[in-house]
Order: structure tokens, then C-alpha cells, then sequence
């Protein structure tokens, strides 16, 4: 682990660059970082998987929601020092195999996107949604996704799409 | 983007007052860092150092103490609080505003401490608790002290604690028979435009303590101590309690508010007048529970 | 969704709702969008911006900034001798970086590219600059006044892009473009009328929020410039970088990834100059993304404030309509004088009005720029129209959709004298929306329905090309300047081809928006592009058809028998050749293809202009909290008269998404200045519909083959947002009594009206007491 090593109490002594291991989307991500790089710039420039977006980079939109232990945060301001030793998912990891999962596969079904930039948040956003509540009801829903912003859809298909996802899960 | 700082990760109280004192005036502490990384991003706010608290295991979770007050680490989440039974069972109105809080994302990430530290003067839980009569508890290198949460909140951006004291716990009284608390806000934007909580204690049918507390509108949470006054001998009815609302909310006036995208001084005034007979017939719901 | 369907039939895939091409790159994180774009050798750039809304730069001091560690150059207008600064496609006003002076708060002043976007911003913090502060104008009042600050000085000169054929006009020093509609004779209108309805609107200054901010990757190379942009118009931006380098067309690429977004507010040139310029200091490859923050500082949209008075006869005909008009658009041109111009066609709505004059001036002030937003001037100026229609139904007694009824445009009647008669039904439309909106149930106690129309001059220019590539295995490449910006063109166009050729769609592939490879498109908005790209692909198809059967002829029957030409190539006795054969029978070989052109101009079908009407018809069902001022859409009914709903579910996508973003502006969308300086300019105090916002839809699709384009197909994206403001008013003053004529309806301009309404019942009461 990044503090392997270090004497006690050595944690006290700040560093500019840390070394982390981060899991992302099942693979296990040695890097060494600086502290300010947030997650969604690691995981973007450093591990070439652009899938999440900075947008409003203000917590605001959701559109660089990824998974970390299965919690919703934003990649914008998400420190990725602080997913060390975590589970990060991201929407590159959600179809398996070359399955995408129903909830992919509910939104291509609903066209629960246009311009398609909000899409990978607001697939991560229903994806803890629906671990979290297996079954929601359409408030629920509205609840879960209200903090992720989509500026084309109007978000009815969005909603809909998730209730079907919601409804195909195994 | 966030500009460059050096992070320190202690495990200790001890280890965190000494990699703050290692950075010379120019370090900061962080739990969550919601608040926090984002003054800095947007280039109002740079430390060479932050020291990060999230590892120090004193100040996570939530437990009843000995004399009956709830304790919340102050590095829990806002999540963690939202989905906490305990917090449920002691004091349910903190687990309504937490709902509501930001986001989900934010609500992952950001604690309560984090947040109270912060002190933006939009805080749901200021409000909330400074009505409630909680109090946080202060660690420094020479001691501890724990400051009600009107002491602790002394304006925009800015709280009693000295630079290198730790927030380290949120404390809450527990909910005395016949008592009710409850929360409400009305938001327009991102932040809540008006928000005002209520504490009342019913004995005989009749409300015999209340206290109200407006936030978002003012430089900080505020008790208002006429509008707790004017609600004290009101019949304990939801239905009933209207006319001494709207008395109460006459002690608004009074109130220095401030003027911002969210509405002008009357506008609010008002708000925090539909507010107040809101959560006045909220908390008197939870007051009910004892029969 | 409901479809009324009475156009001809059409074959497969047309009317059908397959999935979006763009499907599975979009949810699995794939979709490559400019912020994505990397080049070997990249550099990244940031911005240093102007902190005052009017100064003269005294100087310029970047010496540390450029000793800083990674800063590969600093750039200002100083260092740019060789760059022709000042672009515009409408008017030429706008230096790609601040020359001498700033003229809004956000303004870039001074570049900055470094090995890494962190230092580049640390460098950004090391320049100092010398501003000597200028009075300015805030607002279009402060800037009609006699003694205003002027903008510009030496006006920029007119250049040929900018839509349309007059000559720019200015009335005042600070007015950009000034745009007049006028026909009939006025005077008599206003004489002989029963009722003059007289009133002020505003329409804020809105922000279009396409989540992805604006982004460029310039790289200069093999003696030209290469840049990769989330803009919408490639070739727009080709040309204005032309101009800007002195380079031949031919020398430029504009290469458009996906885009996050655009809804107008990605048209024409951003920040493409300014990266070519910083890459060309740099000589290096340079990214700009830029953050919301700077993209609200980049475009927004026009500001209105509209005078307006209606006459109609007892009967609720209308007599006349004049109106006078400022718009406000900020700093520079950029494209308002179109929307200008389009504000005073829009105006009069899809009414007989015998006669009309409408004045628009567009209005410099010291904000940032606005420009195009979907909508066009139509939402601003249907507030006005509309709600003057439901105000003199309320005072004639008429039932305001009866109203509506006896002055809309029959089919085929001419708005004014040279346009294109209005290719649509709208009385029947107006029935359709009563029947969804439930029109003949009275809305509950503190509810309110009402129905907006309006009708919008569409399509903008028809300078269009296509060509169509048949393969020698008889599959077929489209190649088109149209940018897949999230409205589903990369699959409506592929929709036409398939259907055009006679192939299955999954053996269609589109290349689209790069200007080394495919051939010219005007633009991707004003509703166009299913229309006037989806006619340039049919003639490309039938011109390679064409070639083909010429083809199968001399190389597989030149002595007959005869070639018959069928759906997916020809039949050559009793032997069906597909297109592929064809080819390869041509070519002698296993390989060769065959190529087809489509032009489109003003001529023929496409001469009359507008190209098409889109036609905006909306319901809404309302509630307002009394207590708070709150307005809540309770029921959204969208009619989208269309002529042909190539994909139903992106043709209904469209008028959910457009009226969803009608609703945002309508109820809190507002950017705020105070001073020259904007207060809300980030996501925090910026408020856009979220989930919690959405209505009850209901929405119709009608398809009655009357557009100009394929399969009688006419342009949609636009129009369902046009009227919703208006009727959201319009609802709200008959759930409660209140008449807004200022966007957005906050909860507190709700409640103001209420109190007022209050007192002035209070009054009377009094009154009524005291006689």
C-alpha cells in the first residue's frame, strides 16, 4: 500500500507526489501522482479513459460521475489520492465482455441521450442508483439523478430508460 | 483546476497538529474537500499544504454517548449521516436534511464537519443545529473545547476555531420528551435562497420552549430569539399553530438580510415567513410522536 | 407520442425509430469529443481575461510568466503582427485576442501554452497588465443614450456570411445592425381598431449550457493548419481561419468530433483563431478547452427588450402589429445581426396581418457576446406576440385559442408578400393541442392552461453539397458537412441514404464534418440539416443511380435486353444485378466505385426562401404557489408539425428537449450583470431544468408531407421551444390573475405580481366600499 514502509507517524510529512494503487474497473492502477490531480484527470489523462467529462467542474453537473466503493462522486473535484487502495468504476467498465449491461442497453433503447456528453455520468449515476434501490419507483428516480444535468433530453427518456433498465436486470 | 499543494495523510490528532505546524502558516486542513477544493480551483484560496484528516479514526462515526447526546465524528459523511439508523432513531429531521444536501455526489464525499467548518452561509446543518443546541468539539496541540454552534459560526466564511484546532466532533442534544425539531428551505439555485429551523418542546397541549433559526439569508445562522418567543404558548396543533407563526414571523423583521440573486430583503423575509409556519408544524409532527 | 399521419408512403427506413447510430460509442464511454482530441506534441493553453468591462491596455508585462518552468510562450496581440485579428463572419468586429482594448469583463487579453495546462495556468498568474479603465454601457439603454461610450468606434465592415441579403444598417454608433419588416399601410389599422393591445417585454440574456465547453486542437503542419473544434460549423470556421492566416480554403481543415452540445451556441468561430494563433507562437500543437465559466464569457444569448402594440377588430382579427426591438449583443457582431433580422421576421408570428413594421436594433453594451441560440429572436419575441393575443382574448371575451384560430395563415398563404407561403396546418395543429392538453376541462383552482403558436423563417441559406459513394461490394459512403451535434443527424441522414439507395442501413457509413474530406456545408442549425442535407443526398443518390443504370447498360447488356432500374440496382432480364455489380462489371475487375453529387442552391424547389417554416405549437398546464411565487409546468403538450418524421423518436426528441429548455429560460434562466460584471456566471447560480422539473408529456408528431424536403420532411429542433415562455405566461395569468411580461418568471417577479394583484384588489374593495 502507498504507506508501506514509512515509519510511524512518517504520514505526517507532506508529500508532493504519492504513490497509490488504484482499482479501476477490476485492474489493479500502481501510479504515482501529485496530490492535486483530481480522479477524473488521472483516470482521463493518465489512464486514457476519457469516457468520464468535466463539464460545470463545480460538483454541479454530474457529467464526470464515476463509482468509488460504489458511492456516486464527482471526478472533477474528487482528489484521486483518495481513491487509493478504492474501487473506482467508470463507464468504460460497465459492459462486461462486450455485453453492455441493461441499463446501456435501456438507454440506446430510449435514445436516452443526444450530444451524449452527460451520458457517461448519468449511466454511473443509475448504476449506484440501482445497486442502492433495485426497484425504484419513478420518484426515486427523479431523486437519484436530479444532481445530474442534461442539456438535450429533457430527461424524460433518461428516466424512463432506468425504469426499464430497472425492470430487465436479472 | 486545482493548483499544486503537497498533502499530508496522519493517523493521529497528534501527527495532524504536527504536519500542520510543519507547514509554516501556509497549510490548511481537509476532510471531504467539497468546499474546500473548490474555493481553490476557483483561485480564492491557496495552501502550500493540505493535511488531510479522513484517516484519523476519531473522527469518523456516529455514536450515543453516556449523556444521552448523539456524537457524528466530524469527518463522517453527510451520506453516512443520511444513512445512519442511529442518526434515524435520534434525530430524524438531520437525516430529512441530509437528503437534501447538495447531491448525491457531494453527499459521498463531503462530511459534516467539513461543512460546518466551511461556514458558507447557505449550511443546511448550521441551521439545523444551531436550533437544535449543538455544540462542536475543538481539538488544538494544547487542548480541547467544544463552542456551541452560535459560537462556533461567526460570520461568512469564518468560525471561532483557531487555524490549527481540528473540528472533531458534532454533538447533539437528544430530543427531550414532547420535543420536535424540523428543517426547512426553499432553493432557487444551487444553494438554498431561505432556510429556517424550529426546535419546540409541547407540554399540555401547548408549545412551552421554541427556538427558530433562519439561515441563507443572514452572514450566518442565526437564532431569532423573538420569533422562538412568540411561538411559546401556542396550541401544540399544526392547524393551530399558523396565527403564532405568522406573529413569530414578525421578529423576521428586525433581521439585516442580505440581497443576492436569490431574492431582494422583503422577498426573503417573506420566504422565511412561509418557512416558519412550515417547520413550526413539522417539528410540532415529530413533538407528537410522544402522544 | 402520438402520430397523425397523412403524408404519402415512404420507404423503409424512413418513419422508423431505429436506434441512433451514435448509440453504443455514447454509452460506453467511447465517443471521442474535441476535449478528447490529443496530437503528438500537444501543448495546452489558458487564458488570461480582461477584468473590466471597457479599458485601454496601457501594457503588458509577461516577463516572469514566461520564465516560468514548462511555458512554451506567451502571447498577445502584440505578438501576433503577422495574424489578421479581427474576424466576423456578419460583421468584422471581433479580435481573436484584445487589441489595445477590452471591451467586456472576461475578454481575452493574453495566451498562455505550456508543456502541461497547471503551468499554464501558474504563468497566467505571473502577467501583469496595465488597464486604464474606460466608462461603459451596460445595458441598451445606457448605450442609445447621446452621450454613451461608443464600442466600436470604426465600425467593422459587412462580410458576405452573414444570412442574409440586405446591407448591414446602423441607426446609432452603438448599434450593430439595424433590421426592419414592414408591409401594409399601418395608420388605418391602428385607426379602425377595436382593441390595441400595448405592451413591454423582456427576454433575458440566456446562457445555451452545452455541457461541453467550447475546445480546440490547432497544429500547424505540411503548410497549413489543421484544427479540431466542438464547433458546428466547420466550414464557417475554415473560412474565418482563412481569413485570419491568409491561407488558401484549401489549406485549412476543420475536423468536428462528436459535440457536447450546441443548440446554436457553437456556431460559427469561437476560439479557433485564437488556438491557431497560440499554436502558431507555440510551434507547437496546442489544446484550449476551455471551462463553463470562460464559455459563458464566450457566447450567449440575445438579450430583447420589445415594444409592442396589436390592433384587432371586434371579431379578434388582427389589423396591424408594430413593435420596436433591442436586442443586446454584448460586445461584438458575432451572429446577432442575423438574429436581429430574424427577431423582425418572427415577429408577426403564423398570423394574417394585413399590416406590420417591426424595427430591430441590435445593440452593442459591454457583456459578452451574444450570438446564435436556438430559437433565433423567435423566443423573444413570441413573449410578446403571444401574450398580446391572450390579453385581447381576455378583453374581447374570446376563448384565446378561437382567437388564434380565425387569424393563423392558411396553407399556403404568404406571411408577407415575397416569402414562402407557410407550408404547414395550423389550424389543425391548434386542434391537436387542444384535444391533448385536455382544452375543453376547466384547469383546478390556482391552475392555468393556455397554446402558443409560432412560426419561424428556417433553413437559412440552402448552399449545401453531398456525395454518395457506391462501393464495388454495393455498400455506400455518405460524405456531408452536416456535424452530428446530439440532434441524430449521423443517423437520419444514413436513414435518407439507405432509403435512397435501396441498401439496408448497416451497410450505410457517414462520414461527416472534416473539410479535407467531405465537400461544403453551409451550417448545422437553423432546423436544417434533415431537410436541405437529407435533399442533397437524395440528389447525390440519384445522380449515382442514374450512373449506375448508364453503367449496367454498356457493360452487362449493351445489346439489350432492356435494364430495369429497381429499388436496390437493376434487372437485367430475368437476373437482378445489385449496385456493387454494377460497379465491378464496369470497372472489369473486383473493385472501382461509383460517385454521386448532390447541390443544393436557391433555385428550384429551394428558391423561395425560407427554405421551410418551422412551426412552434405548445401547450403548458400550470400551477403557481402562492406562497412562494413558484411556477410549476404541470403538463407539457409539444405538436411537432413537421411534414415527415424521418426517425420518430429523434424528431420527438427534439420537441421534448427544445421545450424543456424554453421552460428553463421561461422560469429561472437569467444571466445577471451588475457593473459590467457578471454575477451568475458559473453552474452554482445558473440554474438549467433538472429531473425534478420535468412535466407530464404529451406529445404529437404530424407528418403531413407539406415540407420541401425528402418525403415532404421540413425542420424540427427549434420550434417547440419558441412559444413555451409565452404560454407559460399566458397559463400563469389564468391560474392567477398575473400578467408577466418579463423572462424569467421568478418565484419573487411571480410573487411582486401577486402582491400587486393583491393591493389592487385591496383597493378596489376599498373603493367599492367607499361609494
Amino acid at each position: 500500500m502507498a504507506d508501506a514502509g514509512n515509519a510511524p507517524g512518517a504520514a505526517a510529512v507532506a508529500q508532493a507526489r504519492l504513490e497509490v494503487v488504484l482499482t479501476v474497473n477490476g485492474t489493479t492502477r500502481p501510479l504515482t501522482i501529485e496530490p492535486r490531480e483530481t480522479l477524473a484527470e488521472v483516470l482521463r489523462e493518465r489512464l486514457g479513459l476519457t469516457g468520464a467529462k468535466i463539464s460545470c467542474d463545480a460538483q454541479v453537473c454530474g457529467a464526470c460521475t464515476v463509482l468509488v466503493d460504489g458511492m456516486p462522486v464527482s471526478g472533477c473535484t474528487f482528489l484521486a489520492v483518495d481513491a487509493d487502495g478504492r474501487r473506482v468504476r467508470t463507464v468504460e467498465g460497465l459492459a462486461v465482455d462486450g455485453q453492455l449491461s441493461p441499463l446501456q442497453a435501456a438507454f440506446i433503447d430510449q435514445a436516452a441521450f443526444q450530444c451524449g456528453f452527460c451520458t457517461p455520468g448519468m449511466l454511473m449515476a443509475a448504476t449506484a442508483l440501482l445497486e442502492e434501490t433495485p426497484s425504484p419507483s419513478r420518484a426515486d428516480v427523479i431523486h437519484g439523478l436530479e444532481g445530474n444535468l442534461c442539456r438535450c433530453t429533457g430527461y424524460e427518456p433518461i428516466i424512463t430508460a432506468v425504469l426499464q433498465a430497472a425492470e430487465a436486470q436479472p | 483546476m486545482i493548483p499544486r499543494f503537497a498533502l499530508a495523510r496522519p493517523a493521529s490528532l497528534a501527527d495532524a497538529f504536527a504536519a500542520f505546524a510543519a507547514t509554516g502558516g501556509d497549510g490548511a486542513y481537509i476532510a471531504g474537500g467539497t468546499e474546500l477544493l473548490q474555493v481553490m480551483k476557483m483561485g480564492f484560496a491557496q495552501f502550500g499544504t493540505l493535511v488531510d484528516l479522513k484517516r484519523i479514526d476519531e473522527l469518523r462515526g456516529v455514536a450515543v454517548e453516556a449523556d444521552g447526546r448523539l456524537r457524528i465524528g466530524a469527518a463522517t459523511t453527510h451520506r453516512e449521516i443520511e444513512r445512519s439508523p442511529i442518526v434515524a432513531a435520534e434525530i430524524p429531521g438531520l437525516v430529512a436534511l441530509e437528503r437534501g444536501v447538495a447531491n448525491g455526489r457531494v453527499r459521498s464525499t463531503g462530511t459534516l464537519g467539513g461543512n460546518l467548518a466551511f461556514a458558507e452561509p447557505h449550511s443546511d446543518p448550521a441551521t439545523f443545529l444551531l436550533a437544535c443546541g449543538g455544540t462542536v468539539e475543538l481539538a488544538g496541540p494544547t487542548g480541547r473545547r467544544e463552542v456551541s454552534i452560535g459560537d462556533f459560526v461567526v460570520g461568512p466564511l469564518a468560525t471561532s476555531r483557531e487555524a490549527d484546532e481540528i473540528l472533531t466532533a458534532i454533538r447533539i442534544p437528544p430530543r427531550a420528551a414532547g420535543e420536535g425539531r424540523a428543517y426547512e428551505k426553499v432553493a432557487f439555485f444551487e444553494r438554498p435562497a431561505a432556510s429556517v429551523a424550529v426546535r419546540v418542546r409541547v407540554a399540555d397541549g401547548a408549545i412551552a420552549e421554541a427556538t427558530v433559526a433562519v439561515g441563507s439569508m443572514t452572514e450566518a445562522p442565526e437564532i431569532v430569539a423573538g420569533a422562538g418567543a412568540a411561538l411559546v404558548g401556542a396550541a401544540a396543533d399544526g392547524d393551530a399553530v399558523e396565527p403564532a407563526a405568522a406573529a413569530a414571523a414578525g421578529a423576521f423583521d428586525a433581521l439585516d438580510l442580505i440581497e443576492d440573486l436569490n431574492g431582494s430583503a422583503d422577498y426573503k423575509r417573506h420566504l422565511a415567513g412561509v418557512l416558519l409556519a412550515k417547520a413550526a408544524r413539522a417539528a410540532l409532527a415529530e413533538a407528537r410522536i410522544d402522544g | 407520442m402520438k402520430r397523425v399521419v397523412t403524408r404519402a408512403e415512404v420507404p423503409s427506413p424512413i418513419g422508423e425509430a431505429v436506434p441512433r447510430r451514435d448509440g453504443l460509442a455514447k454509452v460506453t464511454g467511447a465517443a471521442t469529443y474535441a476535449v478528447d482530441v490529443t496530437v503528438p506534441g500537444m501543448a495546452h493553453a489558458r487564458i488570461l481575461r480582461s477584468p473590466y468591462p471597457h479599458a485601454r491596455i496601457r501594457s503588458i508585462d509577461a516577463t516572469a510568466a514566461r520564465a516560468h518552468p514548462g511555458v512554451l510562450a506567451v502571447v498577445s496581440a502584440e505578438d501576433l503582427g503577422d495574424v489578421h485579428l479581427v474576424y466576423g463572419h456578419a460583421v468584422a468586429d471581433h479580435p481573436l485576442i484584445a487589441v489595445d482594448v477590452v471591451r467586456f469583463a472576461g475578454e481575452p487579453v493574453v495566451g498562455v501554452v505550456a508543456e502541461d495546462s497547471v503551468s499554464a495556468e501558474e504563468a497566467l498568474r505571473l502577467v501583469s497588465v496595465d488597464y486604464e479603465p474606460l466608462p461603459f454601457v451596460r445595458s441598451t439603454e445606457e448605450a442609445l443614450a447621446d452621450d454613451a461610450p461608443i464600442l466600436h468606434p470604426k465600425p467593422g465592415e459587412q462580410r458576405a456570411h452573414r444570412g442574409f441579403d440586405e446591407d448591414i444598417v446602423r441607426t446609432h454608433p452603438n448599434v450593430c445592425s439595424s433590421s426592419r419588416q414592414a408591409w401594409g399601410d399601418l395608420e388605418p389599422a391602428f385607426a379602425d381598431a377595436h382593441l390595441v393591445v400595448e405592451g413591454e417585454y423582456r427576454y433575458p440574456m440566456c446562457y445555451a449550457y452545452a455541457m461541453e465547453p467550447y475546445t480546440a486542437v490547432a497544429s500547424w503542419a505540411d503548410g497549413g493548419l489543421t484544427v479540431w473544434t466542438s464547433g458546428q460549423h466547420p466550414y464557417m470556421v475554415r473560412d474565418d481561419l482563412a481569413h485570419c492566416f491568409d491561407l488558401p480554403l484549401a489549406k485549412v481543415r476543420v475536423i468536428v468530433p462528436y459535440v457536447g452540445g450546441g443548440y446554436g451556441s457553437k456556431s460559427y468561430t469561437k476560439i479557433e483563431p485564437l488556438t491557431a494563433a497560440l499554436a502558431l507562437r507555440a510551434g507547437r500543437p496546442v489544446k484550449l478547452a476551455l471551462s463553463v465559466e470562460e464559455a459563458i464569457l464566450t457566447t450567449r444569448g440575445d438579450a430583447a427588450r420589445i415594444r409592442l402594440r396589436t390592433a384587432l377588430d371586434r371579431d379578434g382579427r388582427i389589423l396591424g402589429r408594430q413593435a420596436t426591438i433591442h436586442l443586446d449583443t454584448g460586445a461584438y457582431a458575432e451572429n446577432s445581426p442575423l438574429v436581429g433580422r430574424k427577431a423582425a421576421n418572427r415577429l408577426g408570428g403564423p398570423y394574417r396581418i394585413p399590416a406590420l413594421e417591426v424595427t430591430c436594433d441590435v445593440v452593442y453594451t459591454n457583456t459578452a457576446p451574444a450570438s446564435s441560440f436556438r430559437g433565433f429572436g423567435a423566443p423573444q419575441v413570441t413573449l410578446a406576440g403571444e401574450s398580446q393575443l391572450d390579453e385581447a382574448a381576455a378583453r374581447l371575451g374570446l376563448d384565446p385559442v378561437e382567437l388564434r384560430r380565425r387569424n393563423v395563415l392558411d396553407p399556403g398563404e404568404r406571411p408577407w408578400p415575397k416569402a414562402r407561403g407557410i407550408d404547414a396546418n395550423l389550424a389543425a395543429d391548434l386542434e391537436l393541442a387542444k384535444e391533448e392538453l385536455r382544452w375543453s376541462e376547466p384547469a383546478g383552482p390556482g391552475h392555468g392552461k393556455a397554446i402558443a403558436l409560432s412560426a419561424s423563417d428556417a433553413g437559412s441559406e440552402p448552399i449545401t453539397t453531398a456525395i454518395l459513394r457506391v462501393l464495388s461490394d454495393g455498400s455506400v459512403v455518405v460524405m456531408c458537412g452536416s456535424t452530428e451535434i446530439g440532434q441524430g443527424s449521423s443517423t437520419v441522414l444514413a436513414q435518407i441514404a439507405a432509403a435512397e439507395m435501396g441498401v439496408e442501413l448497416e451497410r450505410v457509413h457517414l462520414v461527416q464534418s472534416d473539410t479535407a474530406v467531405v465537400s461544403y456545408d453551409r451550417s448545422t442549425g437553423a432546423s436544417r440539416t434533415t431537410t436541405l442535407m437529407g435533399l442533397a443526398i437524395q440528389a447525390a443518390a440519384r445522380e449515382v443511380r442514374a450512373q449506375l443504370v448508364h453503367w449496367a447498360t454498356s457493360s452487362l447488356a449493351p445489346d439489350g435486353p432492356a435494364v430495369v432500374e429497381g429499388r436496390n440496382g437493376v434487372r437485367i432480364g430475368e437476373t437482378d444485378h445489385d449496385w456493387g455489380a454494377i460497379v465491378r462489371a464496369w470497372f472489369g475487375g473486383a473493385a472501382g466505385e461509383a460517385v454521386g453529387r448532390g447541390y443544393l442552391r436557391r433555385a428550384g424547389a429551394t428558391e423561395e426562401m425560407p427554405p421551410f417554416w418551422e412551426i412552434g405549437c405548445v401547450g403548458v398546464e400550470v400551477s403557481v404557489d402562492e406562497a412562494t411565487g413558484e411556477i410549476t409546468v404541470e403538463t407539457l403538450v409539444t405538436v411537432g408539425d413537421i411534414g415527415c418524421a424521418i426517425n420518430p423518436q429523434t424528431a420527438e426528441a427534439q420537441d421534448v428537449g427544445a421545450a424543456m429548455m424554453g421552460l428553463g429560460m421561461a422560469t429561472r434562466e437569467e444571466l445577471v450583470y451588475q457593473d459590467g460584471n457578471l454575477m451568475n456566471g458559473n453552474l452554482f447560480d445558473y440554474r438549467v431544468p433538472r429531473t425534478t422539473n420535468l412535466p407530464e408529456l404529451r406529445t404529437v408528431l404530424v407528418e403531413r408531407g407539406d415540407g420541401v424536403g425528402v418525403y415532404g420532411a421540413k425542420g424540427g429542433g427549434e420550434g417547440a421551444l419558441n412559444p413555451v415562455a409565452a404560454a407559460i405566461a399566458n397559463a400563469v395569468e389564468r391560474a392567477a390573475g398575473i400578467r408577466l411580461r418579463e423572462a424569467p418568471f421568478t418565484p419573487e417577479r411571480v410573487w411582486r405580481a401577486l402582491q400587486e394583484r393583491d393591493a389592487a384588489a385591496a383597493a378596489e374593495a376599498g373603493l367599492d366600499r367607499d361609494t
